[in-house]
């Protein structure tokens, strides 16, 4: 039997709430998703375009000026997605980000976790202590190979003590190599276990929601 | 005389003519003289080094090298060039740095060897001892007028300090920090890079510096942007081995972090560079040249690891990477073995199995006027 009763908004709402198993919290605001997405697809084009800067694919055969201006123009974008979620970060005081000892005192037994010596994780806040690891590493270095890259972008013309510091622009490429090397390693580990551990945070990133399992779910 | 900008415009046209002392030494030897300038007094103390630079400066081809040592500056102590021998040579040394103090210009060739105490590299002897080359460049560094660091060893290091570096050598402004070291890097140095900072110190005192101390009028530009090849290189057209025609940045290049003005001076009077004889550029002129700069067919240098073995960059980031996805196929397997996975895709995916029912609470009638 089919019903074609219109339904108010408001009870639609509690309908679909009462039809998931445990309840649905806001956890990922729009700010966030914004950045997320604008900055993973800018980072994978920077990415991408400094490994071609790095060792040119012959048989791509790509315009390589093209490449370079890809490479800054994403950049500046990573950036910007970058200032938008520290603004953000800012003005909502969100400090989920931010590893705190509290948080690494559980690394041990989230390895344990992810070495099947343990059948569940350990409590965390919003991210547990191997998320805020890589993220606040990859925070870090995205802001170090940046400012290498503004460094090789002005030539010498502004930034000169980072020159003399690093000591020389082959260092200063070989340490962008690295780190990216680094964000290559990571990112695939990033997104295998978004995919594979909670796969309704990978929703939240999306829609802003996420189904919090009821206790006795777990 | 010559105004500081004909000189500075004749810097760039004799390199590209390849004549650059023919256009220069008319002027300059009328301004000697005329007495409008006084010859240059220099002397050049050789440490570590393997005296290419000499054998470079020996290059100037028109007018002929002596010409320029004997008009236009006043070479006074100089191992390669000078004719006296033993005290009667090392007299001319001693008494320019008595008696001129603030007038000489001390050229420095080679690296300053600091181990044990600079033992392993003596320049002189003076009343039964040996001096070391460490001692001697300090001493007469301090009452120079200029002190100017030829080739690659004396500026940074060059091969001398390279990789493990045993002699702990180094460049001279590292050891006399006190003084501005005008650094006329490269290995060797072009005639015309040694030659052009000498006049325009005789004429104008010292150049504009770039930022590792080398004169902007000669290293002021990357290869790479003034390089013949670059419309290559802008459209992703690659030499994929040495002596090919294209553009060399895959075969190890360091055009593009290297600064100098070779592609329009070239070498051995203007005749041919390495680029246009279809080889890379090794980056002779840049700081942590050779060890940054080799292997010189690749783009990145070599990773040393304790013990002396060297790995090579990209097979470092490829073996990174190699690892990961093998940690990443080895942990899939293994979650979904156990279970894992599974489990936790249904834990947070999978909707509840009752369906909500609804119950009637209110019945609203919509009234609305009768069309009369
Ligand atoms: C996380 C951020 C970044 C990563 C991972 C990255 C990565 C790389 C890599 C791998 C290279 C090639 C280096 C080599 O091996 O030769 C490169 C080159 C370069 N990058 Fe980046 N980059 C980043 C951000 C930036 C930014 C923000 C800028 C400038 C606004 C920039 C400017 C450059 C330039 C100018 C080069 C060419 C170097 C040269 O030849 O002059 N990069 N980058
Ligand atoms: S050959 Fe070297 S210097 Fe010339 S364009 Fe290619 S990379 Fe640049
Ligand atoms: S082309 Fe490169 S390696 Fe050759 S002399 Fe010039 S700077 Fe040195």
């Amino acid at each position: 039997m089919k019903h074609h009763v219109k339904l108010r908004k408001p009870l639609v709402k509690q309908l679909k709430k009462g039809n998931v198993k445990g309840t649905i919290v806001q956890s990922q605001p729009i700010w966030v998703r914004i950045f997320h997405w604008g900055f993973a697809t800018s980072l994978i084009v920077v990415i991408l375009t400094g490994l071609q800067l790095h060792k040119p694919a012959s048989f791509l055969a790509l315009n390589f000026s093209k490449v370079l201006t890809a490479h800054l123009v994403f950049g500046w974008f990573s950036m910007g997605f970058l200032a938008i979620r520290i603004a953000d970060a800012l003005i909502r005081r969100d400090d989920s980000l931010i590893p705190k000892i509290q948080d690494l005192k559980h690394f041990p037994q989230l390895m344990a976790y992810y070495f099947f010596l343990r059948s569940s994780p350990p409590p965390a806040r919003k991210y547990n202590s191997g998320q805020l690891l890589i993220y606040f590493s990859w925070f870090l270095l995205f802001l170090l190979a940046s400012f290498l890259g503004l460094t090789s972008y002005w030539q010498g013309e502004h930034l000169i003590w980072v020159w003399r510091l690093i000591g020389g622009f082959q260092v200063l490429r070989w340490t962008k190599f690295i780190i990216t090397i680094y964000f290559l390693a990571t990112i695939p580990v990033h997104i295998y276990l978004s995919l594979t551990e909670d796969i309704s945070r990978l929703q939240a990133m999306v829609t802003g929601y996420e189904r919090k399992p009821s206790p006795n779910n777990r | 005389m010559l105004s500081r900008r004909d000189f500075l415009k004749l810097v760039v046209k004799g390199a590209v003519l390849g004549n650059f002392y023919q256009l220069i030494s008319p002027p300059l030897a009328e301004a000697v003289a005329a007495g409008e300038v006084k010859k240059l007094p220099v002397v050049m103390i050789e440490t570590g080094t393997c005296t290419g630079d000499s054998i470079s400066l020996d290059n100037i081809w028109t007018p002929t090298f002596s010409d320029i040592l004997t008009n236009i500056t006043d070479w006074r102590y100089d191992w390669t060039m000078m004719q006296a021998q033993g005290d009667a040579a090392y007299q001319v040394l001693q008494e320019t740095y008595e008696k001129m103090p603030n007038e000489y210009i001390l050229i420095v060739q080679g690296s300053m060897i600091q181990r044990d105490g600079g033992h392993y590299n003596h320049v002189a002897y003076e009343n039964g001892k040996l001096v070391t080359g460490l001692e001697l460049v300090r001493r007469l560094g301090l009452k120079a007028k200029y002190v100017v660091a030829i080739g690659h060893c004396a500026t940074y290091g060059g091969p001398v300090a390279g990789y493990p570096n045993p002699t702990q050598s180094t460049g001279v402004q590292n050891i006399l920090p006190e003084r501005r070291v005008i650094n006329v890097s490269g290995c060797p140095a072009h005639p015309d890079w040694i030659m052009g900072t000498l006049l325009h110190l005789a004429l104008y005192g010292e150049p504009e510096l770039e930022k590792y101390g080398r004169p902007k009028l000669f290293y002021g530009e990357t290869i790479h942007n003034r390089c013949p090849r670059r419309r290559y290189y802008d459209q992703g057209i690659f030499a994929t081995e040495i002596g090919q025609k294209e553009c060399l940045f895959r075969v190890g290049c360091k055009g593009p972090v290297t600064y100098a003005d070779c592609p329009i001076r070239r070498w051995n009077d203007h005749i041919n560079w390495p680029i246009g004889c279809n080889t890379p550029c090794i980056g002779c002129t840049e700081p942590g040249y050779p060890d940054l700069m080799s292997p010189f067919t690749v783009h990145l240098p070599d990773i040393p690891f304790p013990g002396g073995t060297k790995v090579n960059t990209d097979a470092i980031g490829l073996g990174v990477l190699g690892l990961t996805s093998i940690a990443i196929t080895g942990h899939v397997a293994t979650s979904l073995y156990k279970g894992r996975i599974q489990k936790n895709l249904l834990r947070t995916s999978v909707k509840a199995q009752h369906r909500p029912a609804v119950k009637k609470v209110k019945t609203f009638h919509q009234y609305r006027l009768k069309k009369t």
